[in-house]
C-alpha cells in the first residue's frame, strides 16, 4: 500500500524534479566515498552500510538500483526506510525531507545527516542539498560533522558551501 | 699521430653516442613517469568534482595544468565516457580521442598520451586523458648533442696537442725502427742495424731489434748452408734414380725383346678376355698391330672364338689348372696350335690372369696330313700290288698252263707232225700273249708320277696325235669323231696321249656298228665337284662318249681294275689293263674318272682334270669343232 502510494507520488513528480531526485540519490551514494566513519560504526567488517530515508522517500526504486551490489570497503550497502526517528538503529547516512528538528535526537551518533530543508544545515544538519543555477549544490555544516566524529574529505569540502 | 687521433675520435664519438642514447631512453622514461604522476594527481583531485557533478571544480583543477607547459590537452570524462571538463576550456576536435582507450601512457609521434582512471575508494568515477608534447625531450636532446660535440672537439684538440708532444719522444724512434724493418724485409739485407739514441724502453726495443736481426742473419746463413747441402743430395739421389731407372728399362726392354723374339705366341688375358700382354708373334699370327692387340678384347676381335675350346681352356686355367691342348684348330683358317694355358696368380694368391703360349704346329700338321696321304697312297698301292699279284698269277698262269699242256701234247704227238705243228702254234700264240701281258704289266707299273715331267699339255694336240695314230683303223671302221675344243692342262704328255689312246681304242674295239665317238669339254665348279674333288678346286670335265656295245652299269667300278675283263679274250682281244691304266693316269694327274654305260647303246667316260692357274684362262686357239669324218 505504501509502495503503491510512493509509486503514485513518484509518477506525479515533474521531470526536472525526478532528475534532481536521481542526482540526489547518486550523491547520497557518493557521500559514502568521501566521508570516513569511525571504526566503531560497524559491528563487523561485513555488517551492512545503511543509507536510511526518514519520512517521505523522493527516490523510490532508483536509489535501490544505484546501490545494488555496491559496497563501502567490505560493507554491502542497503537502503532502509523509516517513518519515525525512533525506528532508526544502525544507520550511516540518513536522508530526510523533514526539518532538522525531526532528527535532533540523533546528533551524538555517527550518522551523516542529509536534508534539503532551507535551514537544515544551519539548524545542525550536516549536509544540505540546494539548487543554484539549476544545479544541485551542497551546503556542509563541518562543525556538526566533526561533533559526530565524521571526517569529510577536503575534496568534497572544496566544492561545497561550508558553514561553521 | 693519425692513429692516435683516430682512436681518440672513435672512442669519444662512441662514448658520446652511448651517453646520448642512454640519456634519450632515460629521459623518455622519466617524461612518461612524470606525465603518469601528473595524471594520477589530477585524477585524484577530480574525483569529487565528478562525484558531485561540479564542472566548475573540474575546470579549476584542469586549468591548473597551465603551469605544465608541455601539456597540450587534458580531458576529463565521466563514468559514461561523456566529456565532462577540458583543458584548455575549448578543445579542437582533433585533440579529442574518438574513444576511451586502455589505461596507461604511450608515445604517439610527437606526443606522449595516456588515460588515467578516476576512482574514489572502490568507485570508478570517470577517466582522465592527458596529452603531452615531446618537444621538451628533443630540446633537451639537442642541448645534450651540442654539449657532446663541444666536448669531442675539445678532446680532439687536447689529444692532438698531447700526441704531438709524445711523438717526438716515442713515435719518431719507433717510426725509424719501422723504416729499418721495411728496408730489411725489402732488400733481405740482415746486416742493417738501427741506431740506438736513448736509454729508455725505446732504446731497449732498438737493442732487441738489432739482436733479432743478428739472430736472423745467423739462421739465414745456416738455412742457406742446409739448402745447398740438400740440393746436392737431391742431385745425387736423382742421378741414382735415373741410373736405376735406366737399368730397369734396359732390363724391361731385354725381357720384351726375349718375349717378342719367341716363335710362339705369348699372350696374357684377364677374366674378361682383355689382352694384357701380346708379343710380336701374336701380332704376326693374328694380323694385328701389337699395340692394337694389347688392350683389345679377344671375344670382340674374334667373335668366332666363342665356339672354340680355347675359351673353355682359359676358364679351366682360371681355376688354377695348367692346361695343355696339343692340337687347336685356330679360327684363323689353316692354322693349328699347340696351346699351353698357365694360370697367373696375383699377390693374394688368386688367379686373375692366364698366360697363353701357343706354338704354331701348322707345318707339322701339314706334314702329318701329307704323311697320311702318302700312307693312304702306299696302302692303295699295296692293295693294287696284292690285286696285281693275284691277277697276274691268275692271268699269267693261263697262257703258261696252255704252253705246258700243248708242249706236253706236242711231246706226245711228235710223230704227227701236223698235230705237233698246230700245238706248237698254240704254244707260240700263248707265249706271245704272255709277252703282251708282261709288257702291259710293265707299262702299268712304269707309270710314274714324278712332277718334273708335268708341263702344259694342249689336249687338242693330243686329240690330233691320236687321230693320226688311228688313221687306218678310223678309215677301216668309217668312224665318226666329234670333238669340242679341249683345254690346256698341266700334265705328262705321254700319259695323256696314252689315256686318250686307250679310251679311243676301247671305243673302236667294243663296237659292232659304225663307231661314233664324241668328245666334249666343260668346266665344273668346286661345288659340283664335291664327292670326288679337292675342296675349292674347279675341274675340266672331258666326256668320251661312244655308241658301242656298252655294259651293265653294275660293272662300272670293276672295269677300272687291272686284268678285269668283261668279255673273253676270244670275243674281244685285250689284256684287261687298258682302263686300269687310264684310271692310274687320271689319278696321277690328281683327277678322277668314272663311267656310265648302257648295254647295247654306248658308254661315256667322264674324265675330271683339275683346272690349274696356268691353264685357267688359257684356251688354246683351236678350230671350233674337230669333226672328222673319214
Amino acid at each position: 500500500m505504501v509502495v503503491l502510494l510512493v509509486m503514485t507520488g513518484f509518477s506525479l513528480q515533474s521531470h526536472s524534479q525526478t532528475r534532481a531526485n536521481q542526482v540526489k540519490a547518486v550523491f547520497l551514494f557518493n557521500f559514502a566515498q568521501f566521508v570516513d566513519w569511525p571504526a566503531n560504526s560497524f559491528s563487523s567488517p561485513t555488517s551492512p552500510f545503511v543509507i536510511g530515508i526518514l519520512g517521505n522517500d523522493p527516490f523510490g526504486f532508483y536509489i535501490d538500483k544505484v546501490i545494488e551490489g555496491e559496497k563501502v570497503d567490505s560493507h554491502p550497502i542497503v537502503v532502509q526506510r523509516y517513518n519515525d526517528a525512533d525506528d532508526i538503529r544502525n544507520c550511516n547516512i540518513l536522508f530526510t525531507s523533514k526539518s532538522y528538528s525531526a532528527i535532533k535526537n540523533l546528533q551524538n551518533r555517527s550518522i551523516l545527516t542529509v536534508g534539503d530543508q532551507n535551514d537544515f544545515a544551519a539548524d545542525g544538519g550536516m549536509i544540505r542539498f540546494f539548487i543554484e543555477n539549476n544545479k544541485i549544490k551542497l551546503q556542509i555544516n563541518l562543525k556538526a560533522a566533526k561533533a559526530a566524529s565524521l571526517n569529510i574529505s577536503s575534496k568534497l569540502l572544496r566544492l561545497a558551501d561550508v558553514i561553521e | 699521430m693519425r692513429v692516435i687521433m683516430l682512436v681518440c675520435g672513435t672512442v669519444l664519438v662512441l662514448t658520446c653516442t652511448a651517453f646520448l642514447f642512454y640519456e634519450y631512453i632515460t629521459y623518455r622514461d622519466i617524461t612518461k613517469r612524470e606525465l603518469q604522476t601528473l595524471g594520477q594527481v589530477t585524477a585524484s583531485n577530480s574525483t569529487a568534482a565528478l562525484a558531485f557533478d561540479s564542472k566548475e571544480d573540474a575546470d579549476e583543477i584542469l586549468q591548473a595544468l597551465k603551469l605544465q607547459k608541455h601539456i597540450v590537452v587534458a580531458l576529463l570524462f565521466d563514468k559514461d565516457g561523456k566529456l565532462f571538463a577540458s583543458y584548455p576550456l575549448s578543445v579542437s576536435p582533433e585533440n579529442v580521442p574518438s574513444s576511451i582507450g586502455k589505461y596507461g601512457y604511450r608515445f604517439t609521434g610527437k606526443f606522449i598520451e595516456g588515460f588515467e582512471p578516476v576512482t574514489q575508494g572502490d568507485e570508478r568515477l570517470g577517466t582522465l586523458f592527458l596529452r603531452s608534447d615531446t618537444k621538451a625531450i628533443y630540446q633537451r636532446f639537442v642541448l645534450y648533442g651540442i654539449i657532446a660535440l663541444a666536448f669531442i672537439l675539445l678532446s680532439f684538440v687536447f689529444a692532438y696537442l698531447l700526441s704531438k708532444r709524445l711523438q717526438a719522444s716515442i713515435s719518431d724512434p719507433i717510426l725509424e725502427l719501422a723504416d729499418k724493418a721495411k728496408i730489411v724485409s725489402d732488400k733481405k739485407d740482415y746486416s742493417i742495424r738501427a741506431e740506438k739514441k736513448t736509454g729508455d724502453e725505446i732504446g731497449t726495443l732498438t737493442d732487441a731489434f738489432n739482436h733479432m736481426l743478428t739472430q736472423i742473419q745467423i739462421q739465414n746463413d745456416e738455412i742457406n748452408a742446409l739448402n745447398a747441402n740438400l740440393e746436392q743430395k737431391v742431385v745425387i739421389r736423382t742421378r741414382e734414380l735415373q741410373k736405376a731407372n735406366n737399368s730397369l728399362s734396359e732390363q724391361n726392354e731385354f725381357i720384351q725383346t726375349i718375349i717378342d723374339s719367341s716363335v710362339d705366341v705369348i699372350a696374357v688375358f684377364d677374366k674378361d678376355f682383355n689382352c694384357l700382354v701380346a708379343n710380336k708373334q701374336a701380332a704376326n699370327i693374328y694380323g694385328n698391330k701389337k699395340d692394337e692387340l694389347v688392350g683389345s678384347n679377344l671375344l670382340k676381335t674374334f667373335p668366332a672364338i666363342k665356339e672354340t675350346n680355347l675359351i673353355a681352356n682359359v676358364e679351366k686355367a682360371f681355376k688354377g689348372e695348367t692346361v695343355y691342348d696339343h692340337v687347336y684348330k685356330s679360327v684363323i683358317p689353316g692354322h693349328f696350335f699347340q696351346n699351353f694355358f698357365i694360370p697367373l696368380k696375383n699377390d693374394k694368391d688368386v688367379v686373375d690372369r692366364v698366360l697363353i703360349i701357343a706354338h704354331d704346329i701348322t707345318s707339322i700338321i701339314g706334314a702329318n696330313e701329307e704323311l697320311k696321304q702318302l700312307n693312304a697312297e702306299l696302302e692303295k698301292s699295296n692293295r693294287d700290288l696284292e690285286q696285281f699279284a693275284y691277277v697276274a698269277s691268275h692271268d699269267l698262269q693261263e697262257p703258261l698252263r696252255k704252253i705246258q699242256i700243248f708242249s706236253e701234247l706236242s711231246t706226245k704227238n711228235l710223230q704227227h707232225q701236223d698235230i705237233a705243228k698246230r700245238y706248237l702254234e698254240k704254244i707260240q700264240s700263248s707265249a706271245k700273249r704272255m709277252t703282251d701281258l708282261i709288257k702291259a704289266v710293265l707299262n702299268y707299273s712304269r707309270l710314274s708320277k714324278s712332277s718334273n715331267e708335268f708341263t702344259n699339255v694342249d689336249l687338242n694336240e693330243v686329240m690330233r696325235n691320236m687321230q693320226v695314230d688311228f688313221e687306218l683303223l678310223i678309215e677301216e671302221k668309217k668312224a665318226i669323231i666329234k670333238c669340242d675344243p679341249l683345254p690346256l692342262v698341266k700334265g705328262i704328255p705321254l700319259q695323256l696321249n696314252q689315256l686318250f689312246l686307250n679310251l679311243f681304242s676301247n671305243s673302236m674295239k667294243f663296237s659292232e656298228k659304225q663307231p661314233e665317238i664324241t668328245v666334249t669339254s666343260s668346266i665344273i665348279s668346286p661345288d659340283q665337284a664335291q664327292g670326288f674333288g679337292k675342296n675349292g678346286t674347279s675341274y675340266h670335265q672331258i666326256v668320251f662318249s661312244d655308241n658301242g656295245i656298252g655294259f651293265d652299269q653294275q660293272y662300272a667300278e670293276q672295269v677300272f681294275s687291272i686284268f678285269q675283263r668283261l668279255h673273253s679274250n676270244d670275243q674281244y682281244a685285250g689284256t684287261g689293263i687298258g682302263l686300269a691304266l687310264c684310271k692310274k693316269i687320271v689319278e696321277n694327274h690328281s683327277g678322277y674318272i668314272s663311267v656310265k654305260s648302257d648295254q647295247g647303246k654306248g658308254t661315256s667316260f667322264f674324265i675330271y682334270l683339275p683346272v690349274t692357274q696356268s691353264d685357267d684362262n688359257v684356251q688354246p686357239a683351236q678350230s671350233n669343232i674337230v669333226a672328222t669324218k673319214i
